[in-house]
């Protein structure tokens, strides 16, 4: 069929899946930075998205406190249960804190891993096709906010920042499925068993924690924080709860099933935190392109 | 005035698909299953079968790229298949009637096509490892579902507005 080939709708659908290969390999390479016209548009239609989100989220919030007053009174019982403990929990926790500076006085060691500096922001909107787990935020590089930061929320780790425009800026989920994504994380028990965020387990919505050497002792109900070694997160960060421990298909590490403590839908308020410690060059911790935060 | 509305329509349906996703409870429709709104799309489709080709194709283009730049972050994926899927949509029409019940179902038609075409894409670009039959169970079928309902509720002033739309353009 030699007219079929001739034919101009046919070449300009295989030129356009020529342009079309050409621009998602462009897209995909690691790239530090957006180009001026993607950030630029990016920020214009994120002005736009704030101006309608934020009432939107004002209005969410009036429904929500409506559904909130409904079990108030329940909720007042368990809280008054809980409060004659936090009082005694907080001065332990003071008595602790102050401890720990004056120990580190002591020593000469003023920074930790823990330390960092926070940027609260607010959601504005989210990708609508859901493949891609990722929030664009309202606050960008005029805030200070840089690649790789961690984002959190009240309950816990949520993701990192994944590119940033001069007003806003955009974060990857944890939930999204990401290769590169590797978070150093710290599984607290008697002893300190550390691992790597590694995946999201999309049918039972648990985040996988792989590389724990297969002598650990793992159990369930343990708290898992990141652990600051990856060079880019503080440590300490609130990451989820242990749920379920297997051994890897080669039968040579564990796996560890954790529950996310914060919820990935529903997010209205972040924070970005930005680690005081200063980073190691990246040359110095990595040979590959794996990124480890 | 008039000339400014049916980009500002589009642009408030590219809004409101993020607005609706970031609002939506985890889960609202069963556990594990995802529901993702193609209300652009579906309105993109519609001012093709009412208004016209060409108008259908720029509009999906610009707001092709526009999705592109801002939520994936992977420029050429929604630029190519939504102008892609409304040219073929187009092509269908020639030989159907544009009345309200074969828009809806060829709308229908058209954002299942888009699904597909998205989840092929990103299968090779491995941005997920989803296989065919779960992807079938776990996103198409609701997505179809929620944007019948869109359709069912927005065919019939869309419908309306675009006739405007293009008696407008023929005046011209």
């Amino acid at each position: 069929m030699p007219q079929f080939f001739l034919n101009k709708r046919l070449i300009i659908l295989l030129v356009s899946i020529i342009v079309l290969v050409a621009l998602i390999g462009f897209s995909l390479r690691e790239r530090s930075k957006l180009s001026l016209p993607e950030q630029f548009i990016k920020d214009t239609t994120g002005w736009v998205q704030s101006l309608v989100s934020k009432p939107a989220n004002y209005i969410a919030g009036f429904f929500e406190n409506l559904q909130d007053l409904q079990d108030t009174y329940d909720e007042n019982r368990e809280l008054k249960t809980r409060v004659e403990k936090i009082a005694s929990l907080e001065a332990e926790v003071q008595a602790l804190k102050q401890d720990n500076k004056e120990l580190r006085e002591v020593l000469g060691e003023k920074k930790t891993l823990r330390d960092y500096k926070t940027q609260p922001a607010t959601v504005i909107g989210r990708n609508p096709d859901r493949w891609h787990e990722m929030i664009i935020i309202d606050k960008g590089n005029v805030k200070g906010i840089e690649k790789n930061m961690a984002v959190i929320t009240a309950n816990g780790l949520i993701g990192k920042v994944k590119s940033v425009n001069q007003f806003s800026s955009t974060v990857q989920l944890l939930s999204a499925m990401d290769p590169k994504n590797r978070i150093s994380a710290l599984i607290q028990g008697k002893s300190k068993v550390y691992g790597f965020v590694q995946g999201f387990d999309a049918k039972q919505k648990l985040l996988l924690i792989k590389s724990i050497p297969s002598g650990a002792k793992v159990e369930k109900g343990q708290t898992v924080t990141t652990s600051g070694l990856g060079g880019v997160f503080p440590g300490g960060l609130m990451i989820g709860k242990v749920v379920d421990v297997k051994t890897d298909q080669y039968g040579l590490n564990q796996v560890a099933f954790v529950k996310p403590g914060a919820d990935f839908y529903d997010i209205q308020n972040v924070i970005v935190i930005k680690r005081s410690m200063t980073q190691p060059a990246k040359s110095d911790m990595s040979n590959g392109k794996e990124e480890e935060l | 005035m008039k000339k400014f509305l049916l980009p500002l329509l589009f642009l408030l349906l590219f809004i409101a698909e993020s607005l609706f996703v970031q609002f939506l409870p985890a889960d609202f429709f069963g556990q594990n299953r995802t529901l993702a709104p193609r209300f652009l799309f579906s309105a993109l489709l519609l001012l093709t079968i009412f208004v016209g080709r060409k108008q259908g194709i720029l509009y999906a283009a610009i707001f092709g790229l526009l999705f592109d730049i801002v939520y994936i972050e992977i420029i050429g994926i929604y630029l190519f298949l939504f102008p892609f899927i409304t040219y073929i949509v187009s092509k269908i029409m020639h030989v159907l009637q544009a009345n309200i019940i074969v828009a809806f179902f060829v709308s229908i038609l058209g954002i299942a096509l888009l699904e597909i075409g998205v989840y092929e894409m990103y299968y090779l670009i491995h941005v997920t490892n989803l296989d065919f039959v779960s992807f079938l169970k776990l996103r198409l079928y609701p997505v179809l579902l929620l944007n019948a309902v869109f359709l069912l509720i927005f065919i019939y002033p869309l419908k309306r507005y675009f006739e405007k739309v293009a008696e407008t353009l023929r005046g011209e």
